[in-house]
Protein backbone atom coordinates (compact mmCIF):
# COMPACT_ATOMS: atom_id res chain seq x y z
CA UNK A 1 0.00 0.00 0.00
CA UNK A 2 1.00 3.71 -0.19
CA UNK A 3 1.77 6.47 1.95
CA UNK A 4 -0.63 8.62 1.60
CA UNK A 5 0.12 12.08 2.53
CA UNK A 6 -2.81 15.29 2.37
CA UNK A 7 -1.14 18.23 1.41
CA UNK A 8 -1.60 20.87 4.13
CA UNK A 9 -2.45 18.76 6.43
CA UNK A 10 0.38 15.64 7.04
CA UNK A 11 3.83 16.29 7.54
CA UNK A 12 5.52 15.95 4.87
CA UNK A 13 9.43 16.44 4.37
CA UNK A 14 10.79 18.61 2.11
CA UNK A 15 13.61 16.46 1.09
CA UNK A 16 13.96 12.33 1.08
CA UNK A 17 16.98 10.80 -0.22
CA UNK A 18 16.96 7.03 -1.09
CA UNK A 19 20.28 5.51 -0.94
CA UNK A 20 21.20 1.89 -3.06
CA UNK A 21 18.30 -0.60 -3.12
CA UNK A 22 15.65 2.32 -1.22
CA UNK A 23 12.49 2.84 -2.42
CA UNK A 24 10.01 5.31 -1.87
CA UNK A 25 6.29 4.72 -3.09
CA UNK A 26 3.84 7.55 -2.06
CA UNK A 27 0.67 9.21 -2.83
CA UNK A 28 -0.36 13.32 -2.46
CA UNK A 29 -3.31 14.55 -2.43
CA UNK A 30 -4.68 17.75 -2.42
CA UNK A 31 -8.29 17.81 -0.83
CA UNK A 32 -10.80 20.26 -2.34
CA UNK A 33 -11.62 23.47 -0.32
CA UNK A 34 -7.86 23.87 0.45
CA UNK A 35 -5.25 25.78 -0.77
CA UNK A 36 -2.34 23.81 -1.21
CA UNK A 37 1.46 23.80 -1.23
CA UNK A 38 3.85 20.61 -1.66
CA UNK A 39 7.49 21.40 -2.34
CA UNK A 40 9.54 18.22 -2.43
CA UNK A 41 13.33 17.56 -3.41
CA UNK A 42 13.78 13.69 -3.80
CA UNK A 43 17.47 12.46 -4.10
CA UNK A 44 18.42 8.96 -5.64
CA UNK A 45 22.03 8.90 -4.48
CA UNK A 46 22.70 5.11 -4.33
CA UNK A 47 22.26 2.54 -7.37
CA UNK A 48 18.99 0.62 -7.36
CA UNK A 49 16.93 3.88 -5.49
CA UNK A 50 13.24 4.06 -7.06
CA UNK A 51 11.03 6.89 -6.20
CA UNK A 52 7.27 5.55 -7.18
CA UNK A 53 4.99 9.01 -6.79
CA UNK A 54 2.00 10.38 -7.35
CA UNK A 55 -0.51 13.11 -6.82
CA UNK A 56 -3.84 13.71 -7.62
CA UNK A 57 -5.83 17.67 -7.19
CA UNK A 58 -9.44 18.06 -6.91
CA UNK A 59 -9.89 21.87 -7.14
CA UNK A 60 -13.80 23.03 -7.08
CA UNK A 61 -14.02 26.17 -6.26
CA UNK A 62 -10.90 29.05 -5.66
CA UNK A 63 -7.94 26.39 -4.35
CA UNK A 64 -4.31 27.86 -5.08
CA UNK A 65 -2.69 24.74 -5.70
CA UNK A 66 0.99 24.45 -6.42
CA UNK A 67 2.96 21.69 -6.52
CA UNK A 68 7.09 21.88 -7.33
CA UNK A 69 8.75 18.40 -7.31
CA UNK A 70 12.31 18.20 -7.66
CA UNK A 71 14.01 14.89 -8.83
CA UNK A 72 17.35 14.17 -8.81
CA UNK A 73 18.93 11.15 -10.00
CA UNK A 74 22.54 11.15 -8.75
CA UNK A 75 23.54 7.72 -9.27
CA UNK A 76 23.32 5.11 -11.95
CA UNK A 77 20.44 2.55 -12.13
CA UNK A 78 17.87 4.62 -10.29
CA UNK A 79 13.90 4.86 -11.75
CA UNK A 80 11.80 7.48 -10.89
CA UNK A 81 8.06 8.29 -11.81
CA UNK A 82 6.26 10.79 -11.12
CA UNK A 83 2.33 10.68 -12.24
CA UNK A 84 0.38 13.71 -11.50
CA UNK A 85 -3.70 13.84 -11.81
CA UNK A 86 -5.73 16.87 -11.01
CA UNK A 87 -8.98 18.82 -12.39
CA UNK A 88 -9.60 22.66 -11.81
CA UNK A 89 -13.32 24.05 -11.45
CA UNK A 90 -14.48 27.59 -10.37
CA UNK A 91 -11.88 29.86 -9.93
CA UNK A 92 -9.28 27.47 -8.67
CA UNK A 93 -5.09 28.39 -9.93
CA UNK A 94 -3.27 25.14 -10.04
CA UNK A 95 0.44 25.50 -10.51
CA UNK A 96 3.12 22.19 -11.35
CA UNK A 97 6.70 22.75 -11.71
CA UNK A 98 8.35 19.13 -11.91
CA UNK A 99 12.16 18.77 -12.46
CA UNK A 100 14.07 15.82 -13.39
CA UNK A 101 18.06 16.11 -12.56
CA UNK A 102 20.17 13.55 -14.06
CA UNK A 103 23.73 13.84 -12.98
CA UNK A 104 26.53 12.83 -15.66
CA UNK A 105 27.33 9.40 -13.66
CA UNK A 106 23.70 8.70 -13.18
CA UNK A 107 23.99 6.32 -16.39
CA UNK A 108 20.89 3.66 -17.40
CA UNK A 109 18.57 6.17 -15.25
CA UNK A 110 14.54 5.69 -15.99
CA UNK A 111 13.11 8.67 -14.90
CA UNK A 112 8.88 8.88 -15.69
CA UNK A 113 7.15 12.39 -15.04
CA UNK A 114 3.55 13.17 -16.06
CA UNK A 115 0.99 15.87 -15.22
CA UNK A 116 -2.64 15.67 -17.04
CA UNK A 117 -5.32 18.41 -15.83
CA UNK A 118 -9.25 18.44 -16.40
CA UNK A 119 -10.10 22.53 -16.51
CA UNK A 120 -13.56 22.22 -15.36
CA UNK A 121 -14.62 25.96 -15.94
CA UNK A 122 -12.91 28.78 -18.07
CA UNK A 123 -12.62 30.68 -14.80
CA UNK A 124 -9.84 27.90 -13.50
CA UNK A 125 -6.24 27.98 -14.80
CA UNK A 126 -4.04 25.20 -14.76
CA UNK A 127 -0.21 26.18 -15.42
CA UNK A 128 2.54 23.45 -15.70
CA UNK A 129 6.11 23.86 -16.30
CA UNK A 130 7.55 19.97 -16.76
CA UNK A 131 11.62 20.42 -16.94
CA UNK A 132 14.25 18.04 -18.13
CA UNK A 133 18.33 18.31 -17.37
CA UNK A 134 19.93 15.51 -18.29
CA UNK A 135 23.83 15.02 -18.47
CA UNK A 136 24.34 11.73 -18.40
CA UNK A 137 23.63 10.03 -22.07
CA UNK A 138 22.93 6.36 -21.46
CA UNK A 139 19.02 7.29 -19.83
CA UNK A 140 15.16 6.53 -21.07
CA UNK A 141 13.14 9.76 -19.63
CA UNK A 142 10.04 11.37 -20.34
CA UNK A 143 7.76 14.04 -19.66
CA UNK A 144 4.29 15.14 -20.58
CA UNK A 145 2.30 17.42 -19.60
CA UNK A 146 -1.42 18.19 -20.75
CA UNK A 147 -4.37 20.04 -20.31
CA UNK A 148 -7.59 19.40 -21.61
CA UNK A 149 -11.47 19.51 -21.43
CA UNK A 150 -13.80 16.96 -20.50
CA UNK A 151 -14.54 14.79 -23.98
CA UNK A 152 -17.69 15.71 -25.61
CA UNK A 153 -17.65 12.43 -27.35
CA UNK A 154 -17.48 10.55 -24.26
CA UNK A 155 -20.45 12.43 -22.26
CA UNK A 156 -22.40 11.47 -25.60
CA UNK A 157 -21.69 8.43 -25.13
CA UNK A 158 -23.03 7.64 -21.64
CA UNK A 159 -25.81 9.92 -21.92
CA UNK A 160 -26.86 7.82 -24.88
CA UNK A 161 -26.85 5.04 -22.54
CA UNK A 162 -29.74 6.45 -20.14
CA UNK A 163 -27.02 7.77 -17.67
CA UNK A 164 -28.16 11.36 -16.40
CA UNK A 165 -25.40 13.91 -17.76
CA UNK A 166 -24.07 14.81 -13.97
CA UNK A 167 -23.54 11.38 -13.10
CA UNK A 168 -22.21 10.61 -16.71
CA UNK A 169 -19.71 13.99 -15.35
CA UNK A 170 -19.07 12.40 -12.24
CA UNK A 171 -17.82 9.45 -13.85
CA UNK A 172 -15.67 11.26 -16.00
CA UNK A 173 -14.16 12.51 -13.74
CA UNK A 174 -13.73 9.73 -11.64
CA UNK A 175 -12.34 7.97 -15.11
CA UNK A 176 -9.70 10.72 -15.72
CA UNK A 177 -8.00 10.55 -12.07
CA UNK A 178 -8.44 7.07 -11.91
CA UNK A 179 -4.57 6.11 -12.53
CA UNK A 180 -4.27 7.69 -9.26
CA UNK A 181 -7.10 7.40 -7.39
CA UNK A 182 -6.47 3.23 -7.19
CA UNK A 183 -3.72 3.92 -5.77
CA UNK A 184 -5.59 5.55 -2.95
CA UNK A 185 -7.76 3.37 0.31
CA UNK A 186 -11.30 3.81 -0.54
CA UNK A 187 -12.22 6.55 2.22
CA UNK A 188 -10.71 9.01 -0.29
CA UNK A 189 -13.49 8.72 -2.70
CA UNK A 190 -15.83 10.70 -0.31
CA UNK A 191 -13.26 12.80 0.75
CA UNK A 192 -12.61 14.54 -2.48
CA UNK A 193 -16.54 14.53 -3.12
CA UNK A 194 -17.33 11.45 -4.91
CA UNK A 195 -18.98 8.47 -3.67
CA UNK A 196 -17.49 5.04 -4.96
CA UNK B 1 -51.94 2.32 -29.35
CA UNK B 2 -50.32 2.87 -32.78
CA UNK B 3 -48.19 0.77 -34.71
CA UNK B 4 -45.92 3.18 -35.86
CA UNK B 5 -43.04 3.63 -33.33
CA UNK B 6 -40.73 5.73 -35.63
CA UNK B 7 -42.06 8.56 -37.58
CA UNK B 8 -39.24 10.87 -39.13
CA UNK B 9 -40.90 13.29 -41.76
CA UNK B 10 -39.19 15.19 -44.15
CA UNK B 11 -35.81 16.12 -41.67
CA UNK B 12 -33.10 18.37 -42.70
CA UNK B 13 -30.12 17.95 -39.94
CA UNK B 14 -26.53 18.69 -40.47
CA UNK B 15 -23.64 19.75 -38.92
CA UNK B 16 -21.11 22.98 -38.83
CA UNK B 17 -24.15 24.90 -40.89
CA UNK B 18 -23.49 21.91 -43.55
CA UNK B 19 -27.01 20.39 -44.75
CA UNK B 20 -26.39 16.37 -44.61
CA UNK B 21 -30.11 14.95 -44.48
CA UNK B 22 -32.15 16.92 -47.18
CA UNK B 23 -35.39 15.77 -46.49
CA UNK B 24 -35.76 11.98 -44.94
CA UNK B 25 -39.09 10.57 -44.57
CA UNK B 26 -38.95 7.27 -42.84
CA UNK B 27 -41.62 5.20 -40.90
CA UNK B 28 -40.92 2.07 -38.39
CA UNK B 29 -43.74 0.01 -36.94
CA UNK B 30 -43.34 -2.00 -33.49
CA UNK B 31 -41.71 -5.55 -34.40
CA UNK B 32 -39.88 -4.60 -37.72
CA UNK B 33 -36.12 -4.57 -38.79
CA UNK B 34 -35.50 -1.91 -41.37
CA UNK B 35 -32.03 -1.40 -42.94
CA UNK B 36 -30.33 1.66 -44.09
CA UNK B 37 -28.16 1.38 -47.18
CA UNK B 38 -25.98 3.54 -49.00
CA UNK B 39 -22.49 4.71 -50.28
CA UNK B 40 -20.12 6.72 -47.80
CA UNK B 41 -21.20 10.03 -46.74
CA UNK B 42 -25.10 9.84 -47.75
CA UNK B 43 -25.85 10.95 -44.29
CA UNK B 44 -26.42 7.51 -42.81
CA UNK B 45 -24.23 8.01 -39.94
CA UNK B 46 -25.56 11.39 -39.41
CA UNK B 47 -29.15 9.58 -39.44
CA UNK B 48 -28.17 7.91 -36.15
CA UNK B 49 -26.62 10.78 -34.45
CA UNK B 50 -29.36 13.25 -35.08
CA UNK B 51 -31.70 10.82 -33.94
CA UNK B 52 -30.43 10.15 -30.31
CA UNK B 53 -29.21 14.13 -29.93
CA UNK B 54 -25.77 14.11 -30.74
CA UNK B 55 -24.12 17.22 -29.57
CA UNK B 56 -22.91 19.38 -32.48
CA UNK B 57 -25.88 17.91 -35.01
CA UNK B 58 -28.44 20.46 -35.81
CA UNK B 59 -31.66 19.87 -36.62
CA UNK B 60 -33.04 22.38 -39.15
CA UNK B 61 -36.61 21.54 -39.55
CA UNK B 62 -38.67 18.90 -40.38
CA UNK B 63 -40.24 15.93 -37.15
CA UNK B 64 -39.36 13.35 -35.25
CA UNK B 65 -42.02 11.18 -33.70
CA UNK B 66 -40.93 8.00 -31.44
CA UNK B 67 -43.46 6.39 -29.66
CA UNK B 68 -45.92 9.33 -29.98
CA UNK B 69 -43.47 11.46 -28.42
CA UNK B 70 -41.70 14.25 -29.74
CA UNK B 71 -37.99 13.00 -30.10
CA UNK B 72 -36.37 16.19 -31.08
CA UNK B 73 -37.05 17.71 -27.74
CA UNK B 74 -35.60 15.43 -25.75
CA UNK B 75 -32.12 15.33 -24.30
CA UNK B 76 -30.35 12.08 -24.96
CA UNK B 77 -30.59 10.50 -21.62
CA UNK B 78 -34.50 11.01 -22.11
CA UNK B 79 -34.30 9.29 -25.58
CA UNK B 80 -32.47 6.23 -24.28
CA UNK B 81 -35.15 6.23 -21.10
CA UNK B 82 -37.63 6.05 -23.71
CA UNK B 83 -36.32 3.16 -25.56
CA UNK B 84 -33.96 4.32 -27.87
CA UNK B 85 -30.60 2.90 -27.82
CA UNK B 86 -27.34 3.33 -30.70
CA UNK B 87 -24.48 0.72 -30.91
CA UNK B 88 -21.99 3.25 -31.85
CA UNK B 89 -19.36 2.68 -35.30
CA UNK B 90 -16.58 3.50 -32.94
CA UNK B 91 -17.65 2.85 -29.30
CA UNK B 92 -15.75 5.21 -26.63
CA UNK B 93 -13.27 4.11 -24.30
CA UNK B 94 -13.86 5.43 -20.67
CA UNK B 95 -10.48 4.34 -18.75
CA UNK B 96 -10.89 3.37 -14.79
CA UNK B 97 -14.86 2.46 -15.32
CA UNK B 98 -15.65 -1.04 -15.30
CA UNK B 99 -18.33 -1.74 -17.44
CA UNK B 100 -20.29 -3.16 -14.16
CA UNK B 101 -20.34 0.10 -12.71
CA UNK B 102 -21.40 1.52 -15.91
CA UNK B 103 -24.06 -0.51 -17.06
CA UNK B 104 -25.18 0.13 -13.08
CA UNK B 105 -25.41 3.89 -13.88
CA UNK B 106 -27.51 3.36 -16.98
CA UNK B 107 -29.58 0.43 -16.08
CA UNK B 108 -30.45 2.31 -12.41
CA UNK B 109 -31.48 5.40 -14.06
CA UNK B 110 -33.88 4.04 -16.50
CA UNK B 111 -35.50 1.89 -13.63
CA UNK B 112 -35.30 5.16 -11.75
CA UNK B 113 -36.90 7.30 -14.84
CA UNK B 114 -39.45 4.47 -15.39
CA UNK B 115 -40.58 4.70 -11.43
CA UNK B 116 -39.14 1.44 -10.70
CA UNK B 117 -36.90 0.51 -8.22
CA UNK B 118 -33.53 0.58 -8.25
CA UNK B 119 -32.04 -3.58 -8.13
CA UNK B 120 -30.32 -4.87 -5.32
CA UNK B 121 -26.59 -5.00 -6.07
CA UNK B 122 -27.00 -9.19 -6.43
CA UNK B 123 -30.40 -8.68 -8.72
CA UNK B 124 -28.02 -6.62 -10.88
CA UNK B 125 -25.50 -8.70 -11.17
CA UNK B 126 -27.48 -11.76 -11.50
CA UNK B 127 -29.45 -9.55 -14.63
CA UNK B 128 -25.15 -9.04 -16.28
CA UNK B 129 -24.93 -12.30 -15.91
CA UNK B 130 -28.44 -13.97 -17.47
CA UNK B 131 -27.23 -11.30 -20.68
CA UNK B 132 -23.91 -12.61 -20.52
CA UNK B 133 -24.84 -16.10 -21.41
CA UNK B 134 -26.97 -15.33 -23.70
CA UNK B 135 -24.20 -13.36 -25.83
CA UNK B 136 -21.74 -15.95 -24.79
CA UNK B 137 -19.84 -14.30 -23.21
CA UNK B 138 -16.80 -14.21 -20.58
CA UNK B 139 -17.47 -13.24 -17.25
CA UNK B 140 -14.40 -11.30 -17.12
CA UNK B 141 -15.71 -9.03 -19.31
CA UNK B 142 -17.94 -7.54 -16.63
CA UNK B 143 -14.69 -6.40 -14.83
CA UNK B 144 -13.17 -4.91 -17.99
CA UNK B 145 -12.66 -1.31 -18.37
CA UNK B 146 -15.76 0.49 -20.89
CA UNK B 147 -14.26 -0.32 -24.64
CA UNK B 148 -10.53 -0.32 -23.08
CA UNK B 149 -7.99 -2.54 -25.18
CA UNK B 150 -10.59 -4.05 -26.41
CA UNK B 151 -10.58 -5.74 -29.96
CA UNK B 152 -12.78 -4.11 -32.93
CA UNK B 153 -14.56 -7.71 -32.32
CA UNK B 154 -15.39 -6.90 -28.88
CA UNK B 155 -15.84 -3.48 -28.86
CA UNK B 156 -19.23 -4.24 -31.29
CA UNK B 157 -20.11 -7.10 -29.13
CA UNK B 158 -19.58 -4.89 -25.96
CA UNK B 159 -22.13 -3.17 -28.00
CA UNK B 160 -24.39 -5.46 -28.79
CA UNK B 161 -24.30 -6.65 -24.74
CA UNK B 162 -25.74 -3.29 -23.33
CA UNK B 163 -28.21 -3.47 -26.07
CA UNK B 164 -29.26 -6.37 -24.09
CA UNK B 165 -28.95 -4.83 -20.41
CA UNK B 166 -30.94 -1.92 -21.81
CA UNK B 167 -33.73 -3.69 -23.81
CA UNK B 168 -34.59 -0.90 -26.08
CA UNK B 169 -37.70 -0.20 -28.13
CA UNK B 170 -35.60 0.51 -31.01
CA UNK B 171 -31.94 -0.56 -31.79
CA UNK B 172 -29.80 1.65 -34.09
CA UNK B 173 -26.91 -0.32 -35.14
CA UNK B 174 -24.31 1.80 -36.98
CA UNK B 175 -21.90 -0.19 -39.12
CA UNK B 176 -21.69 -2.44 -36.46
CA UNK B 177 -20.51 -4.41 -39.34
CA UNK B 178 -17.41 -2.45 -40.21
CA UNK B 179 -14.05 -4.45 -38.91
CA UNK B 180 -15.71 -7.29 -38.06
CA UNK B 181 -14.75 -11.06 -39.43
CA UNK B 182 -17.23 -13.74 -40.45
CA UNK B 183 -17.15 -14.95 -37.02
CA UNK B 184 -17.53 -11.84 -35.02
CA UNK B 185 -20.07 -10.73 -37.45
CA UNK B 186 -22.60 -13.90 -36.43
CA UNK B 187 -22.02 -13.55 -33.11
CA UNK B 188 -23.28 -10.24 -33.14
CA UNK B 189 -26.12 -11.26 -35.27
CA UNK B 190 -27.05 -13.92 -33.08
CA UNK B 191 -27.37 -11.65 -30.47
CA UNK B 192 -29.10 -9.24 -31.92
CA UNK B 193 -31.57 -11.99 -33.53
CA UNK B 194 -32.49 -13.53 -29.85
CA UNK B 195 -32.99 -10.33 -28.29
CA UNK B 196 -35.73 -9.77 -30.78
CA UNK B 197 -39.44 -9.93 -29.57
CA UNK B 198 -42.66 -8.45 -31.41
CA UNK B 199 -42.45 -5.65 -30.32
CA UNK B 200 -38.91 -4.21 -31.06
CA UNK B 201 -37.82 -2.87 -34.23
CA UNK B 202 -34.20 -1.97 -35.33
CA UNK B 203 -32.66 -0.10 -37.72
CA UNK B 204 -29.21 -1.40 -39.48
CA UNK B 205 -26.91 0.90 -41.06
CA UNK B 206 -24.87 -0.75 -43.33
CA UNK B 207 -23.22 -0.07 -46.91
CA UNK B 208 -22.74 -4.15 -46.77
CA UNK B 209 -25.31 -6.70 -47.58
CA UNK B 210 -23.50 -9.44 -45.62
CA UNK B 211 -24.87 -8.43 -42.06
CA UNK B 212 -28.17 -8.93 -43.63
CA UNK B 213 -27.43 -12.66 -44.46
CA UNK B 214 -27.94 -13.41 -40.68
CA UNK B 215 -30.40 -10.50 -39.70
CA UNK B 216 -32.90 -10.50 -42.40
CA UNK B 217 -34.46 -6.83 -42.86
CA UNK B 218 -38.29 -6.56 -43.47
CA UNK B 219 -37.61 -3.53 -45.32
CA UNK B 220 -35.04 -1.96 -46.83
CA UNK B 221 -33.57 1.67 -47.45
CA UNK B 222 -31.41 3.57 -49.83
CA UNK B 223 -30.21 6.73 -48.89
CA UNK B 224 -28.14 8.43 -51.37
CA UNK B 225 -26.96 12.34 -50.67
CA UNK B 226 -29.28 13.20 -47.66
CA UNK B 227 -32.47 11.31 -48.95
CA UNK B 228 -33.79 7.78 -49.08
CA UNK B 229 -34.24 7.16 -52.98
CA UNK B 230 -35.85 4.16 -52.81
CA UNK B 231 -37.56 1.83 -50.44
CA UNK B 232 -38.72 -2.20 -50.86
CA UNK B 233 -38.55 -5.41 -49.46
CA UNK B 234 -35.63 -7.49 -48.89
CA UNK B 235 -34.92 -8.31 -52.42
CA UNK B 236 -33.69 -4.49 -52.63
CA UNK B 237 -30.23 -5.98 -50.86
CA UNK B 238 -29.89 -8.13 -53.87
CA UNK B 239 -30.31 -6.03 -56.14
CA UNK B 240 -27.78 -3.50 -54.41
CA UNK B 241 -25.42 -6.71 -53.86
CA UNK B 242 -24.79 -7.39 -58.19
CA UNK B 243 -25.29 -3.76 -59.52
CA UNK B 244 -23.89 -1.30 -56.67
CA UNK B 245 -25.61 1.98 -55.38
CA UNK B 246 -25.53 3.52 -58.91
CA UNK B 247 -28.36 1.69 -60.30
CA UNK B 248 -30.42 2.75 -57.35
CA UNK B 249 -32.07 6.04 -58.29
CA UNK B 250 -35.79 5.64 -57.16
Amino acid sequence: MDKVFVIGRDEIPSKVVLGAGESLRATFVALPGASAHLSLTVELTGEGAELDAAGLFVCREAENVSIEMNVRHLAGRCRSNQMFRGIADGRSRVRFNGLIYVEQDAQKTEAYQSCHSLLLSEGARVETDPQLEIYADDVVCSHGAAIGYPSADELFYMRSRGIPEQEARRLQIISFLSPVLSRLPEEFYSLIGFQS
Amino acid sequence: MSDILLDIRDLHAGIEGKEILHGVNLTIGYGEIHAVMGPNGAGKSTLGAVLTGRPGYEVTSGTVTFAGRDLLAMTPEERSWAGLFLSFQYPIEIAGVTMTNFLKAAVQARRKAAGLPELSAGEFLALMKQKMALLKMKPEFAKREVNVGFSGGEKKRGEIFQMAMLEPVLSILDETDSGLDVDALKIVADGVNSLRTPETSAIIITHYQKLLEYIVPDVVHVLKEGRIVKTAGRELVDVIENEGFEAING
